[in-house]
């Protein structure tokens, strides 16, 4: 099991280190963290990274989904799926290997703000254990992105369309969560409180806010892990339908 | 090796595949005609396991394709119509991968590389990306991906596409030396190509299975001389049958 999802998640990794929009993407997401990071870091002047953590979500929102968009549909209109799903591999060797290679390549290119750690820690004291509480919640909350991300590509032929539907998913399950768009859906209803109700049920923000505060509890950590595994599990669901 | 039983594939109202059955021995090759969408690429896939079949079953290397898939991808060696190969990748790198996939590693992967190479010709494109290669190099490329773990049976779906008649004549040569204790299906459009390597041909058109035998028997059944007449007379055959 492990050596086949060792295997395509080596060849994928080639394919993302193969492709100048892999670098392209990952320089610009870099480049827009660290400047909306510095900003805020001169204005408040505050030894801490929270406010890049902060930010994060809503970077992810495009960043992610070209990331994923060509995991599957590229597979897809290349006809590459057929080679694919007639080697002696479990669709869920696939799925893994696939989401395995994405996830590395993000915590590599998250690992490109460290230096923004070193900067701090050269500046003053700040507190370790918060940022590596926030790494883990950007890390979790990345994974859950490239779950979606990698279903949504199974669904069509069409990166621009996987695209699209990964950064529409992404904006329902951050912006539910923020507190503008929470108090507006409230006043709709003001004795149901529906944006509370959605925010609470569905959006990955307050979990993800929790990690940033330090907080790792254990309903935030499965909130993620359980979601990611959902859409894994249907990507590969989708997979199996192909040869119906 | 190859045993298909009243398998019928449909897409939707669709008949692609009708009620088709025929079996392939080890050590024969089998020519598989038809014209463009007579259900040939279909009923290849599913003997590939990438589709099932909406009814009947399909067996090879006495494995079901669907209860069994694994164990038939082991066992099968399969070029996919129009050759889908990862353009991007450079061509000895995706032999590998197949022969990887295929469990092949260390000393064996090796060895296995060295005789798909010298058996497809495909070393002078080896550091090649796919998309930098002719079409028929792309074609040796997915030939070799075939035949990396030397499997029991081959599944080619059109593999003289993109061939000039030298490589035609190469590859007609290679399929006759393989064939000593495997089954070989393979589809095409060209005449020549069953007439010169196959043992056996199955004509098929509009998804049913209008001819199976010899040349010499399919010859004898229609009184038409050649399989472009015997084709062509199956055909108008089927045809007229047809509502």
């Amino acid at each position: 099991m492990m050596a086949g999802i060792r295997l395509v998640a080596r060849r994928e990794l080639g394919a993302y280190f193969d492709s100048p929009i892999a670098y392209i993407t990952a320089a610009v997401f870099l480049v827009l963290a660290g400047t909306s990071f510095m900003n805020s870091f001169f204005l408040q002047g505050v030894i801490d990274m929270t406010p890049f953590f902060e930010t994060l979500p809503y970077l992810l929102i495009p960043f992610v989904p070209a990331l994923t968009m060509r995991t599957w549909s590229e597979e897809h209109a290349q006809g590459t799926v057929e080679l694919l799903l007639t080697l002696p591999l479990l669709p869920l060797q696939l799925v893994i290997g696939k989401y395995g290679a994405a996830l590395l390549y993000f915590a590599l290119i998250l690992a490109g703000s460290l230096p923004i750690v070193g900067m701090l820690s050269w500046l003053g004291a700040p507190d370790l254990g918060l940022i590596l509480s926030g790494y883990l919640g950007a890390f979790l909350l990345g994974a859950l992105f490239l779950a979606f991300g990698q279903f949504l590509s199974s669904l069509t032929h069409n990166q621009i369309v996987a695209f699209a539907l990964g950064a529409l998913l992404a904006c329902v399950l951050v912006f539910s969560g923020h507190p503008s768009v929470v108090e507006v859906i409230d006043g709709l209803a003001p004795t149901w409180q529906p944006g509370t109700v959605m925010a609470d049920a569905i959006s990955c923000l307050p979990h993800y806010e929790a990690f940033v505060g330090g907080l790792i509890g254990l309903d935030h950590l499965l909130y993620f892990l359980l979601l990611s595994a959902f859409f894994l599990w249907l990507t590969q669901v989708g997979l199996r339908r192909i040869q119906y | 090796m190859i045993r298909v039983q009243s398998v019928t594939r449909t897409y939707g109202a669709t008949v692609a595949v009708d009620d088709i059955s025929f079996h392939v021995g080890a050590g024969q090759i089998v020519g598989f005609v038809g014209p463009n969408g007579a259900g040939k690429s279909t009923l290849l896939k599913m003997l590939a396991t990438f589709l099932r079949p909406t009814a009947g079953s399909v067996a090879v290397a006495g494995f079901d394709t669907v209860t069994d898939a694994l164990q038939v991808r082991q066992r099968i060696g399969y070029l996919p119509g129009d050759t889908p190969l990862y353009r991007d990748m450079v061509v000895e790198d995706l032999v590998r991968f197949v022969g990887a996939a295929h469990g092949l590693l260390g000393g064996a992967l090796e060895a296995a590389m060295a005789r798909v190479i010298d058996m497809c010709d495909i070393a002078p494109v080896l550091s090649l990306r796919v998309r930098e290669c002719s079409t028929g190099f792309r074609q040796r490329v997915g030939l070799s991906c075939a035949l990396i773990h030397d499997p029991p049976v081959l599944l080619l779906d059109e593999p003289t596409h993109g061939f000039d008649p030298l490589q035609v004549m190469a590859f007609r040569d290679l399929l006759t030396r393989l064939k000593q204790d495997r089954a070989i299906l393979f589809s095409t459009h060209i005449i020549a190509d069953v007439e010169a390597v196959s043992d056996r041909v199955l004509i098929i058109h509009q998804g049913r299975l209008l001819g199976d035998g010899t040349l010499a028997e399919l010859e004898q059944r229609t009184g038409a001389p050649g399989l472009e007449n015997i084709f062509a007379q199956l055909v108008s055959a089927g045809a007229e049958r047809r509502p």
